[in-house]
């Protein structure tokens, strides 16, 4: 702790000592891209470091992954600690106690961390190749280097997020992916709506960040620490405290870790995108579509789902802000799943359905189900990247169209990228045997679980509420998905101008460049774009089992559950035995592979496929115009948020310039003016009262003074007289008195 | 002992920008190379000079280090000491820092009356310095009055087109409550000559007047408190004494600015932290509630006033408002997260407000108008300009990696363990800093380019040298503000045990007890032992 070396020294025999290489590869990367890109001007360079960083890091990732696999389970944890970061001193925390934490620059790699720098450096990767060919028209110009060294810093700050041994690394990564985010949303810079995506998503996520903080301040005052493995380890024993006294409030401790938990959820919202902070993301594909992919997709909004994950010692015992959270999770999965369904933008029905698929996330989280919530992380990094690297390629074959009514019958043009979609459509929808049918189907259950309580439904109609939720927004997943699908690859390729039912429109311009509408035929894309969409596919499709419920044990074993045990905290002494596996489990597994998606997923094959003229669809809009024209237009919460937030807070600046102009500094200038006035008050006292009476006694001492002046006359007969006329009256007094 | 070597080394850096001031007096003004020159080669030398002193600090002592003195006006008991604890020294280091940046940035900026302006610059510098290394408090005040005649010239002859009104402004304003603190160091000096029986001005028997000072009537005490406080409160400035800043900083030229902002804010702050608290610890604890409120204001209104600016050298002066609220916020918790976040701050702002105005001198050297709707789009043509004013952005708004996040989250922090819903209060501004300062930028940076700005140039060499050091630093206190927080961690230590003395005596984790013991009772004697011993009464190196 009070080494005072920066770099560890390295060396071979501790196999730990090359751990902070994961996050800094990236960031060498980052730098030699950076400095080096705009001087050089190779792209063959540029594509060199910033892919071979990553696959670094991904390889040293395996590499600690295989080494905590040997190790035995409890002690599945890595620590490297670079140097001390905070040491700031005495701090008085709740129950009036000094400490002296400090908090050290260091890493943790451990079962979740492992999992988290897989995912982040494997996808990413993966992104980062297929951003070599997206990026094609980009490398003809100086803004390439800077996407790909922007890549290269998102890297490192979602590393240092997951990998980081404290809250304070945490936080760091999470500010760190926040300014990429923005970078990476405002890349097309001279478009107008880029810059004002980036800024939304920044000032929102500071919001969100407002609550993280707060959140972790408290942590900090109760904890004293913000270490995890210190947190951990001394959660129980607080939680065993009668109550806890912080700044003259004596509470039990729930309700001290409630306030923590709902704070930090704040934070969640902001970075993962739930009700009412969403709003940043569906703007945010304004970025390049790999962007959308990596850090609005994959990874990046995840991150407050891993926060929870991490700190779930704190949210077991919270049980209101778990009760918020699933609720929060439920609202969102149904709201941005209902808007989702009207969309034309290819890339906004991506971002809805994300928004949709991390409040399935919170849900779990909310009931309690940490892993279920992780793993539908995961295979939803799979499918959801595949989907918009697919919409990348669909794009760009496209010639930069987004809207999916110019699109149509791209399946014969590019097989390999309809068949990846199709697969991540039928994951995302929750077909069994794809991998969304083991994440979603295990967090509707935990939630059932709840109501259900073994059979008993006497859980509270929370769960119940949130699981119905939860099932109409998997319905319009699948419906959504099915649409896309039919829309982009099936019918007609519209866009070379074969339009028989006039259904295109003309462009939208969110592209980055204009597009041209001209008579050319889509394509495929080049290997570097297909291949990586076409391994994201496979990984939809069979990551499932990687964490198979206990009801379909004969299929596998529930191996990422177990993996992540040992940073879950233990309620009370640990469930032993067998879960029991109900009928009812059976039952609704069935009903919603069978019949629940594949039904939503044929209705829009009947709306927009079997009817190549959407009629059906047309009329069911013309039907409901206020219906459609509501969710197509977000249920106006955009514009409620400029017109009720926005709007005031630019007001309410403008009114208090004027106050600081006119009052403010109106009093400063105001005291000068009555100075000034003041001095010339002087000014014309002086001249006439002080002054003048210096005058008058003047004047008056002349006038007296000139009342003797006839007697100076100068002559010396006067004087005589005067003389005389002295003398005799002296005389006269002297003899007569 | 070499002590004394080292305290004429000191002397040496902070009076050699005056020095060459006063050779450049003698060459004839229209050899603008020498004079230039000189300037940086005076600056530089100085800045060089101040180098060891960060690494022969005794990081173990709380004591003023390098502390000399000698009889000055024996009568008055004045007496010409001089000396640094951490604080000072860190800011002296800031000083010493910023001056070449100073310089550098006037280069060709400043064509006209060229020798009068440097031979200011450099008079400026050394009286800055002075301020920091002086143990007595009429020296202090003289360093604190000199300090305002060069900048009353640097904005009154080289300022914009209201530089005289701007120039006046900050020259009574500043001056009005300089008068009111000579009448409170008086009165203190009087009361010490009655109570004591001694003429002394020095800054440790003023200090030690704090019991002496906490036995007067409640009336006397809140007077005197408040002279000291609105003459700090008018240099940080607080809100409502703010007003002159955006004047100032408008009016001025580049390298005003930048001392402004970089170290004359700080004199207000370090007004604070080394008089108003320790003299008068119960006094300010009575008007803490305002004083807290007066920072919240201070955080929320620069921001929102900021927000709407159409000036960038505006904006950026009122975003200095916020985040000297937020520094005011972090002193007045009054615990060590608080006074060492606000000293972080200060520096961080002397690092990255500097930037900010350079950035903002760099687009009014080649478009002459610095009015956020006249640019956009700037990235195409100037991405090393753009980059550095992102990074100088992200320092501003407290993004980690970068230096402001550390200030801001001890203070918030500190502020947070002192008054919870104030800090929740402070933490609102930090979206509010991140709107501001993104607006600007995205309406500067991004968006469609007008051909005329497509003109512009990027960065020159001299440019990025100026910002470079800047960056460098930024960086560096972003990732590791260790040194620093070691250097302050013993002063702030004593600062705590003056103004807040309970706060060592809490209980603490067997772990952390010898840590506590070291920090909360070093140089104190148990309460109640002896009448004359006090708080302050420290081992001082003689």
């Amino acid at each position: 702790m009070n080494e005072s070396t920066l770099i560890p020294l390295i060396s071979a025999s501790q196999p730990v000592s090359y751990l902070w290489l994961i996050p800094f590869l990236p960031l060498f990367g980052f730098l030699i891209n950076g400095l080096t890109g705009r001087r050089l001007r190779n792209n063959q360079w540029v594509n060199g470091i910033a892919l071979g960083s990553v696959a670094g890091s991904f390889l040293l990732s395996v590499f600690y992954f295989l080494y905590l696999l040997q190790l035995p389970e409890s002690s599945r944890s890595l620590h490297q600690s670079l140097w001390t970061w905070f040491d700031v001193g005495a701090a008085q925390i709740a129950g009036q106690r000094l400490t002296f934490a400090t908090v050290e620059w260091a890493y943790k790699f451990d079962v979740l961390s492992a999992a988290m720098a897989l995912l982040v450096t494997g996808a990413g990767f993966l992104i980062h190749l297929f951003s070599t060919g997206y990026m094609e028209e980009e490398q003809k110009d100086f803004r390439y280097y800077r996407f790909m060294a922007y890549l290269n810093l998102f890297v490192f700050s979602m590393l240092n997020l997951v990998l980081g041994s404290n809250i304070l690394m945490m936080f760091l990564g999470w500010e760190g992916v926040g300014l990429c985010s923005y970078l990476l949303i405002g890349f097309y810079f001279n478009k107008t709506y880029a810059g004002d995506a980036a800024k939304k998503a920044f000032v929102t996520n500071r919001i969100g960040d407002f609550g993280f903080m707060l959140g972790f301040f408290l942590i900090f005052m109760i904890f004293g620490s913000l270490d995890y493995d210190t947190l951990m380890g001394s959660a129980r024993s607080l939680m065993a405290l009668p109550s806890i006294t912080l700044f003259g409030h004596t509470a039990a401790p729930t309700f001290w870790m409630n306030l923590i938990g709902g704070c930090l959820f704040v934070g969640a919202m902001g970075k993962s995108a739930q009700i009412p902070l969403y709003v940043w993301l569906p703007d945010a594909m304004a970025g390049p579509t790999p962007v959308s992919a990596l850090i609005h997709a994959a990874t990046m909004v995840t991150s407050g789902l891993y926060m929870i994950t991490r700190l779930n010692f704190i949210f077991v015992n919270a049980p209101a802000a778990l009760h918020l959270i699933l609720f929060i999770g439920a609202l969102t999965a149904l709201l941005a799943a209902s808007m989702g369904l009207a969309q034309y933008d290819i890339k906004k029905v991506l971002a809805y359905s994300t928004v949709s698929q991390l409040g399935f996330m919170f849900m779990g989280m909310g009931a309690g189900a940490f892993t279920a919530g992780m793993f539908h992380v995961f295979t939803h990094a799979f499918f959801k990247a595949c989907l918009f690297l697919g919409s990348g390629s669909v794009i760009m074959a496209c010639h930069h169209e987004q809207d999916m009514r110019n699109m149509g019958g791209l399946r014969k043009y590019m097989p390999w990228t309809f068949w990846s979609m199709l697969l991540s459509t039928f994951a995302i929808a929750g077909i069994f045997p794809f991998s969304g049918f083991f994440s979603k189907d295990e967090i509707l259950w935990k939630v059932f679980e709840g109501w259900y309580e073994g059979g008993t439904y006497e859980g509270s109609t929370l769960y119940l509420s949130a699981w119905l939720m939860g099932m109409v927004a998997a319905f319009f997943t699948a419906f959504y998905m099915m649409r896309l699908i039919c829309m982009t690859f099936l019918g007609n390729y519209r866009g070379g101008g074969e339009d028989p039912y006039h259904l295109t429109v003309p462009g939208d311009t969110h592209g980055h460049d204009a597009h041209h509408v001209g008579t050319h035929v889509p394509h495929e894309v080049p290997w570097n774009m297909w291949v990586p969409v076409f391994i994201l596919a496979l990984l939809a499709v069979g990551s499932g089992f990687l964490n198979v419920p206990h009801a379909l044990h004969f299929l596998g074993h529930a191996y990422f559950s177990e993996w992540l045990t040992p940073i879950l905290y233990q309620v009370g002494a640990a469930t032993e035995g067998v879960e029991v596996v109900s009928k009812v489990e059976y039952a609704l597994m069935i009903w919603a592979t069978v019949i629940w998606a594949p039904g939503a997923m044929a209705l829009a094959y009947w709306f927009y496929a079997a009817d190549p003229s959407w009629s059906r669809a047309k009329t069911f809009v013309k039907n409901y115009p206020n219906l459609f024209e509501w969710v197509h237009a977000r249920f106006y919460i955009d514009e409620f948020y400029e017109a009720l937030l926005i709007t005031p807070t630019k007001r309410l600046a403008g009114q208090l310039w004027s106050f600081d102009t006119w009052v403010v500094d109106g009093m400063v200038n105001g005291a000068a003016r009555a100075t000034l006035l003041f001095a010339r008050a002087s000014y014309w006292f002086d001249t006439y009262i002080v002054d003048g009476l210096v005058n008058f006694v003047a004047w008056l001492l002349q006038q007296f003074a000139s009342l003797f002046k006839a007697f100076q006359s100068g002559r010396v007969q006067n004087y005589a007289f005067v003389t005389l006329l002295g003398f005799v009256l002296l005389m006269l007094f002297k003899f007569l008195g | 002992m070499s002590s004394f070597a080292n305290t004429l080394l000191m002397l040496t850096a902070t009076f050699i920008p005056f020095a060459a001031a006063l050779v450049l007096l003698f060459v004839p003004k229209d050899r603008s190379g020498i004079i230039k020159k000189g300037a940086l080669i005076g600056t530089v030398l100085s800045f060089v000079l101040s180098i060891p002193f960060f690494f022969a600090y005794d990081r173990t002592s709380d004591a003023v280090q390098w502390a000399q003195s000698w009889s000055w006006i024996p009568s008055l008991g004045v007496r010409f000491s001089v000396g640094m604890d951490g604080i000072s020294l860190l800011l002296w280091l800031l000083t010493t820092f910023i001056g070449p940046i100073a310089i550098l940035c006037s280069w060709e900026a400043i064509t006209e009356r060229l020798k009068e302006y440097y031979i200011w610059l450099l008079v400026l510098q050394t009286a800055m310095l002075g301020v920091f290394i002086t143990q007595d408090m009429f020296l202090f005040y003289v360093f604190w009055e000199v300090m305002l005649v060069p900048m009353y010239f640097l904005i009154g002859i080289w300022g914009g087109p209201q530089k005289l009104y701007a120039a006046i402004k900050l020259f009574l304003y500043t001056l009005a409550g300089s008068v009111l603190l000579l009448v409170a160091v008086l009165a203190i000096y009087f009361l010490q000559a009655k109570t004591h029986g001694t003429l002394d001005f020095s800054l440790e028997s003023f200090q030690a007047m704090a019991p002496v000072i906490a036995q007067q009537t409640k009336t006397y005490q809140t007077l005197l408190a408040l002279a000291f406080f609105v003459a700090f409160a008018i240099k940080v400035p607080m809100f409502p004494f703010h007003t002159w800043l955006p004047d100032a900083h408008v009016q001025a030229p580049t390298a005003g600015s930048v001392i402004l902002a970089g170290i004359l804010l700080k004199m207000g702050t370090y007004g604070f932290v080394r008089f108003l608290l320790p003299i008068f610890p119960t006094a300010v604890k009575d008007l803490m509630p305002w004083f807290i409120a007066m920072s919240l204001i201070g955080i929320i209104y620069g921001a929102l006033v900021a927000m709407i600016q159409k000036d960038m050298k505006k904006l950026v002066a009122y975003s200095s408002v916020s985040h000297l609220g937020m520094c005011m916020l972090g002193i007045f918790a009054l615990n060590p997260y608080g006074f060492k976040g606000a000293l972080f701050q200060m520096i961080n702002h002397g690092i990255s407000t500097p930037g900010l105005f350079l950035a903002v001198a760099v687009v009014y050297d080649r478009r002459h108008t610095r009015m956020i709707a006249d640019f956009g789009g700037l990235s195409e043509t100037m991405p090393i300009y753009s980059t550095i004013f992102m990074i100088m952005t992200m320092s501003s708004i407290g993004l980690p990696l970068l230096n402001g996040f550390i200030g801001e989250l001890i203070i918030l922090q500190g502020s947070f363990q002192a008054f919870p819903w104030a800090a929740v209060v402070a933490t609102t501004g930090i979206i509010l800093g991140a709107a501001y300062m993104l607006w600007m930028f995205q309406r500067v940076m991004f968006g469609p380019i007008s051909d005329v700005n497509r003109k512009m140039t990027d960065l020159t060499p001299r440019e990025m040298v100026v910002f470079a050091p800047l960056v460098i630093m930024a960086v560096w206190i972003g990732l590791y503000p260790r040194p620093l927080m070691e250097i302050m961690d013993r002063p702030v230590a004593k600062l705590v045990r003056q103004v807040n003395p309970d706060y060592y005596l809490a209980p603490s984790a067997s772990s952390d007890q010898e840590k506590a013991k070291r920090e909360g009772m070093q140089g104190m004697v148990a309460p109640g032992t002896d009448e004359n011993s006090n708080l302050t009464e420290t081992s001082e190196e003689k």
